[in-house]
């Protein structure tokens, strides 16, 4: 099976790799590229923890071609940090206690920037169903939306 | 599990798509989202030697609506597109509820309409919605193209009218009658993501005369419309009588089976109740 050649910025650095046509994006970033804050786990779109940013949109990234995202950009959870800060949902995170086994947090971080720059003042409704395709299966649902929602209001000041 | 091996091919234009199909059809399998597709492949359940991406046609893309022609959707539309609109979200409310409730938002970042619909799963939440809209679906191939009513495109669990060579362009949707309204409802398991358990979608209309089609989705091999809710609406008797009724239908016009998520008995209850609670809504009864 012939393989492709694909050119992928990832967290604003230029990858050039040769991939597998059955290489999904998760095995690309976490076995090409080395970024392991992405996390594998159902493989089937079931939970959510493989979540990246293709050109900016909430993606689960098993159910992703490495080949289809030539000449995209990817975000990781690697790439969130503003300089050597924090931004303001990890910050929020550590704040509120928003992490149990830690399993689910870089796609609960992940998805939740990309729902405030969207929406900078989001409901708690529409935080819930910005991540309703993530679980947490600690169950630690509270923290997390809170931290969310307050990282909202930390954009606003 | 890694998936199993193939070649990817992401043609440019429908005429390259069409030439693919006719050499390669029965070993291909076309890829919108891919979010049925490469479950299915991990699971070994589809081999195919071809993947063919669509995304890459530009003629797939679009979705327009105009006052004559009524609503094109062609097949690399996502669903999150198709709750972006406007024009659905007021004239084909079934559809934008449907889309709303398929898997969760980041899914349908990736997943389409067409996808939904060619993947032909029982409990797919479109298809009510395009069933009581009376959908059309443009099928084409090398031997040309074709129109198929939503009706005859289900054939069985996991299958559809289309042969080996043929792919879906587009969804039609003729605009609804006069001050009609349409809806969809969906019974699940957990708040947040679910396989529907049962999926009704109605579809509500009087200019003089009543409209009313229901269809289901996880009651039957293939999503149903139940055509006897029309005849519930043309006798006499109160709304409230009518209603009870076309709910009575309901039974006889699904045959749900009991699996992991719940039993057929529980299927048909929940498939009359929701038949009222979408009707009720349409019908502006609260």
């Amino acid at each position: 099976m012939s393989k492709h050649k694909i050119s992928v910025r990832a967290n604003g650095q230029l990858y050039e790799r040769d991939v597998e046509p059955r290489r999904t994006l998760l095995q690309f970033i976490r076995e090409d590229l080395g970024l392991t804050g992405t996390k594998c786990a159902c493989e089937r779109g079931d939970c959510g923890l493989c979540t990246v940013l293709v050109d900016g949109v909430p993606t689960k990234s098993c159910l992703v071609l490495a080949v289809e995202v030539d000449g995209k950009e990817i975000t990781t959870i690697e790439g969130l940090m503003e300089g050597e800060e924090l931004n303001p949902v990890q910050r929020a995170f550590i704040e509120h206690g928003a992490v149990q086994c830690g399993f689910c947090t870089p796609a609960f971080i992940v998805a939740g920037g990309a729902l405030l720059k969207r929406n900078p003042s989001p409901t708690e409704e529409e935080v819930k169903e910005a991540v309703g395709g993530i679980l947490c299966r600690c169950t630690g649902y509270r923290q997390i939306i809170d931290a969310i929602l307050d990282a909202s209001k930390g954009a606003k000041k | 599990m890694p998936l199993p091996e193939f070649d990817y091919i992401r043609p440019k234009s429908v005429e390259e798509l069409v030439s693919i199909l006719a050499k390669h059809g029965s070993e291909a399998k076309l890829m919108a989202g891919g979010t049925d597709l490469l479950v299915l492949m991990r699971d070994r359940l589809v081999r195919p030697r071809y993947v063919v991406d669509i995304k890459g046609i530009g003629e797939l893309q679009g979705l327009s609506w105009d006052e004559g022609r009524g609503l094109t959707i062609g097949a690399a539309v996502t669903l999150n597109e198709i709750i972006a609109s406007e024009v659905i979200r007021e004239r084909f409310g079934a559809l934008w509820s449907a889309a709303s409730e398929l898997a969760d938002p980041t899914v349908r970042n990736r997943a389409t309409l067409v996808g939904n619909i060619c993947n032909a799963s029982p409990a797919a939440d479109t298809a009510p919605a395009l069933l009581v809209h009376n959908a059309e679906v443009e099928a084409v191939s090398a031997k040309g193209s074709r129109k198929i009513p939503i009706e005859d495109f289900f054939k069985g669990v996991k299958r559809t009218a289309l042969g080996p060579d043929e792919f879906v362009k587009a969804v039609h949707l003729p605009n609804p009658p006069d001050g009609a309204k349409s809806w969809y409802l969906k019974w699940k398991r957990t708040w947040g993501e679910d396989l529907a358990l049962v999926g009704v979608a109605g579809l509500v209309a009087n200019s003089g005369k009543w409209i009313v089609r229901v269809a289901l989705s996880s009651v039957a091999p293939t999503p149903v419309l139940v055509a006897e809710i029309q005849n519930a609406f043309e006798g006499g008797g109160t709304l409230e009588e009518k209603i009870e009724k076309a709910a009575a239908s309901i039974p006889g016009g699904i045959c749900p089976i009991t699996d992991v998520r719940c039993n057929a008995e529980y299927r048909t209850h929940v498939a009359a109740i929701l038949t009222k609670r979408v009707l009720r809504k349409l019908l502006g009864l609260g």
